[in-house]
């Protein structure tokens, strides 16, 4: 007997992570999932991030594969950070971001960020009740990504091209990512940052102001 | 990349769906999946077989339609599908703003039980 189904493969999925959005919401904090290939500079970020005066009450959930190294470095910070150990799956999914939400102090927090494991295929594709996707490429990755993974590219909020720094050692056309990037999704807000040298981190902290906490200017 | 968490969700639904219509075994399932859903057809036949075992999808076969990538363009109105799973730029008039009407599908539609 034909029985018809007609769902979404991931609605259980979408599902939860309404929930998470109706949590974080009711808290009033900002949620960001960072996402990147491995090494792009994710935690690095991050920690350049809560190196400045922000004023901001920032939390963070840790996404790896495996090992506590990446909480390890913004423990030092004094914020509340949760790390979540995918056992191999290579994506953060809403289920286990929910799992974790009793460990955060939610009320006392303006952003969260969800530091998505390393890979540049499907964190885009499961929501994780996130307010806004954010995305790092650092530019030595090449200047082919945009067209290469476009869905990631089309689903964030902002980019930021990190290491910029390593910009004279390469032959990366930073125009060519700029014009792609925005072709496949005008709205796209870029950023060069260089957490090595600083530069470009000024533009980001105040845009992250603006986004996460509407009430105080940049 | 993650076919096999696709291919967990996917059995969980029809095998709830299978129960509640009150029958045991799943023949075939019929998908649909978007050229631009960061899923491969074949990975995702894989995984399904890889897995389905434990299931009441043990002797399934998993049908799967590849529906292409189409938008509209938000300048001259033309509709268009491409050949690559993103949309750059509408081939009529060259315009950059454009909707996309498919090719993000990931959807179980039907399948036979008994
Ligand atoms: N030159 C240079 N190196 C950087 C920059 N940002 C990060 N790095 C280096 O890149 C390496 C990886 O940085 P991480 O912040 O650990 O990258 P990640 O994205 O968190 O990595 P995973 O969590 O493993 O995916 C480290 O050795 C950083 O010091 C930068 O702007 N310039
Ligand atoms: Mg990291
Ligand atoms: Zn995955
Ligand atoms: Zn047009």
């Amino acid at each position: 007997m034909k029985v018809r189904v007609v769902t979404k493969i991931l609605e259980a999925n979408d599902r939860i992570a309404l929930e998470n959005r109706k949590i974080f919401n009711r808290h009033g904090v900002y949620v960001i999932n960072l996402m990147s290939a491995p090494g792009a500079g994710k935690t690095t970020l991050l920690e350049k991030t809560l190196e400045q005066q922000t004023g901001l009450r920032i939390g963070v959930i840790e996404g790896d594969i495996a090992g506590t190294d990446d909480a390890e470095r913004l423990e030092t910070f004094g914020i509340p950070v949760v790390q979540i150990n995918t056992g191999g799956a290579c994506h953060l999914d809403a289920n286990m971001i929910y799992e974790v939400l009793g460990d955060l102090p939610l009320q006392d927090m303006d952003i969260l960020f969800i530091e998505n494991v390393g890979n540049l295929v499907c964190p885009a594709e499961f929501k994780v009740g996130e307010d806004i996707k954010v995305m790092l490429l650092s530019i030595t990755e090449g200047h082919d990504k945009p067209l290469k993974y476009p869905l990631m590219f089309q689903e964030s909020s902002a980019l930021v091209l990190n290491k910029i720094d390593l910009a004279p050692y390469t032959d990366v056309d930073l125009g060519k990512i700029r014009r792609d990037a925005l072709s496949l999704n005008p709205g796209l807000k870029i950023f060069e940052v260089s957490c090595k040298t600083g530069q470009g981190l000024g533009e980001w902290v105040g845009w992250l102001k603006e986004t996460g906490l509407p009430g105080i200017s940049g | 990349m993650h076919e096999v968490s696709i291919a967990l969700n996917l059995i969980e639904i029809v095998s709830e769906q299978c129960r509640k219509s009150g029958f045991s075994r799943i023949d075939s399932v019929n998908v649909r999946i978007g050229r631009a859903s960061g899923i491969m057809p074949d990975a995702l036949n894989f995984a399904f077989d890889a897995i389905k075992d434990d299931s009441m999808a043990k002797g399934a076969s998993l049908q799967i339609e590849v529906v292409p990538v189409t938008g509209r363009c938000g300048e001259c109105s033309n509709t268009f599908s491409v050949e690559e799973d993103y949309i750059l730029s509408c081939p009529a008039c060259g315009g950059s703003s454009f909707s996309i009407i498919s090719g993000r599908e990931l959807d179980i539609i039907n399948m036979e039980v008994s």
